[in-house]
């Protein structure tokens, strides 16, 4: 980061020096879970000075070991890549076109306005409220602990964000763009496939990723719809709670492997989220 | 090639009527202006022969086909937007060609077609860039380059050289003029700058509030308004309007009041008003002038001066203190506050009635 060319050296320095401090206030939770799971068990609560690995403690690999040698571990991974991948995916399928229609086409018996705010309202209700008939579906269409369950209720979940999220990023496009294209001889769906589509892109890539991390993180319905084979990530973090009470190494282990995929998918797609494709579509 | 003709075409947004049963008939391979001033309609009428808003009620034929219910794609129209609305994910080359790929032409044939249009506009150079690094004025031809390969059969402009700056848009004026020489092609240009109307129009249309107030060549309508609003709007600067009243009518001959002392005569064919009624005169500041040789005057103090070099603008207020402007040559000896005598000839009056219209 270079300062503002106006900007005072000493209030540069200032304002840095927050957002460094703050910065280690938000990181230091994850570091400590980092330092834990290096740490020997016994070293768990009597490590001194701030955990620094080889300064404070020597760090072992053992529990990373221990954890990725698990059967459980390996397949809540799995799992959890799976239902957020599909889930995600099949959010965006149904939620673009939903989106794209409501921000361009008028609809007359109900207007698209009251469409949006009900797509919307499905966020309204708690999701606690829909998790008995939920299990009821599911256990009639006999899909109990299975990864399908699960992908269908997130995307379900998820589907409003989309809806209402892309529908904005279409509206932010210049219609004269698709007008263009209709000029140029294109359908509806072609000035949507060819012109709309690849500009809304990085907003979507975008969405896509929120939406990967909340099904990533959800917890109730993976505890609820599932008993043994569809063990999701959140779900065998609560497992490290035993009648020995909660064991922070393995805990914290199983956090890290939690954060990981979201964080690195987050920074590979980082340069497409904030690219701004529109630029120069219109005058300058 | 086409002609292109509009029936009692109307257009309401939700309860709003903006365009109030319009017909018009577009002569093929002539090139027509909508003018008018910002909200008049013209940008909506040419939006509804592109197919771009729906028509409330009348018809649209281009040729020979009803175009109502036809989409966009369909209407063998092309149209330069004022934004230009190109695609920013694109390539220029593949902006021009979009319409061709989506028509499924030969590749070869693409090329072959672009790089043609290129030429034309002396892009050529600038094929492989992005929309975003162009110029406003380079932007503005791969936006004409992208019509002219559909090969259309009307091309429509919605206010294409309003972004522009000055010296680009004469340019930019002059090149369109030339492109209409060498397609023939029925072009519909609309804006709202009435030195474009008057410079490329074969015929100008002006409209107001959604109707069309007069059609005709640029200097009919500059010669022969048919209203006060056409007469106020063709010419800059704008043509001075007085408060007269009619002392006496003698046959065909009339006599009016003028601002202080001054009479005049005029002849006029159709008269629709009595003695005693105000009427409203109407003189083009360039048809008024300082020397003493004209046949009538009004006496005037000068407000404010204004040299542009080539000419000088006079603002000055008459007896009843309406402002007139004074359009004189470039060296013109005349100072603030000095008391004028502004002469003209009946000739270059225009007579206006309580309705606003020409009195011939």
């Amino acid at each position: 980061m270079k300062p503002k060319q106006n900007q005072h050296p000493l209030k540069y320095s200032i304002y840095s020096l927050i957002a460094v401090v703050a910065a280690m206030i938000f990181f230091f939770p994850i570091y400590w879970a980092f330092s834990t799971s290096l740490r020997n068990p016994l070293d768990t609560f009597t490590v001194s000075g701030f955990g620094i690995p080889f300064l404070n403690f020597e760090p072992t690999l053992t529990n990373w070991v221990d954890q990725l040698a698990t059967e459980e571990a390996r397949k809540a991974v799995y799992n959890s890549t799976v239902i957020a991948v599909f889930a995600s995916i099949l959010a965006l399928a149904l939620g673009i076109p939903a989106a794209y229609a409501l921000a361009r086409f008028r609809f007359k018996t109900i207007s698209n306005k009251d469409l949006t705010i009900w797509f919307l309202s499905q966020r309204v209700l708690p999701p606690v409220a829909t998790v008995v008939p939920f299990y009821l579906i599911m256990q009639f269409l006999n899909l109990l602990d299975t990864q399908l369950a699960l992908i269908l209720i997130n995307a379900t979940f998820v589907l409003p964000f989309v809806v209402v999220i892309v529908r904005q990023t279409f509206l932010d496009l210049p219609i004269e763009l698709e007008e263009a294209a209709f000029m140029d001889g294109a359908r509806n769906y072609g000035a949507f496939l060819r012109v709309a589509l690849p500009l809304a892109a990085p907003a979507i890539a975008a969405t896509g990723l929120i939406m990967f991390a909340f099904t990533w993180n959800e917890f109730l319905f993976a505890i609820t719809l599932s008993s043994k084979e569809v063990i999701t990530i959140p779900i065998h973090m609560a497992g490290a709670v035993d009648t020995r009470g909660v064991q922070f190494w393995f805990m914290a282990v199983r956090a890290m492997i939690a954060m990981i995929p979201p964080v690195l998918i987050a920074l590979l797609a980082q340069r497409y989220i904030v690219q701004g494709l529109t630029l120069g579509a219109v005058k300058g | 090639m086409a002609e292109v003709k509009l029936r009692g075409v109307k257009k309401s947004f939700d309860e709003v009527e903006v365009i109030h049963g319009v017909d018009l008939e577009i002569k093929d391979q002539e090139f027509v202006v909508f003018v008018g001033p910002s909200g008049c309609g013209k940008s909506t009428l040419l939006r509804m022969i592109a197919g771009l808003e729906d028509i409330t009620a009348g018809e649209i034929y281009i040729g020979d086909t009803y175009v109502n219910d036809l989409h966009p794609a369909d209407r063998g129209a092309a149209m330069v937007f004022q934004s230009y609305a190109l695609y920013p994910h694109m390539s220029v080359r593949e902006n021009i060609g979009f319409g061709l790929k989506l028509n499924k032409v030969p590749k070869a044939e693409i090329q072959r077609k672009v790089d043609e249009a290129a030429k034309i506009l002396k892009i050529e150079e600038l094929l492989d860039r992005r929309p975003a690094q162009l110029s406003g004025g380079q932007r503005q031809r791969v936006a004409i380059g992208r019509t002219i390969v559909r090969e259309p059969s009307v091309f429509l402009f919605d206010e294409p050289l309003s972004n522009l700056d000055a010296a680009l848009r004469v340019q930019m004026r002059m090149e369109l003029e030339k492109l209409h020489a060498n397609l023939n092609t029925t072009m519909i240009y609309v804006t709202h700058d009435q030195v474009e109307a008057m410079t490329m129009a074969d015929r100008i249309f002006i409209l107001n509030d959604g109707y069309v107030e007069q059609v005709g060549t640029p200097l009919e309508l500059y010669r022969r308004p048919a209203n006060i609003f056409v007469a106020g709007f063709i010419g800059s600067p704008k043509m001075n309007f007085l408060s007269v009243k009619v002392l006496e009518i003698n046959g065909q001959q009339i006599t009016l009041q003028l601002p202080g002392e001054d009479q005049m005569q005029l002849h006029r064919e159709n008269i629709n008003f009595r003695v005693g009624d105000i009427l409203t005169l109407g003189i083009r500041p360039e048809h008024f002038e300082l020397e003493q040789s004209k046949e009538c005057f009004l006496s005037a103090t000068v407000d404010m001066i204004e040299r542009l070099g080539n000419e000088t603008y006079i603002y000055a207020n008459d007896a009843s203190d309406n402002l007139l402007t004074v359009v004189g040559d470039g060296e013109l000896d005349v100072s603030s506050k000095e008391k004028i005598k502004i002469h003209f000839t009946t000739d270059h009056c225009h007579l206006f009635g309580r309705d606003d219209q020409s009195i011939q």
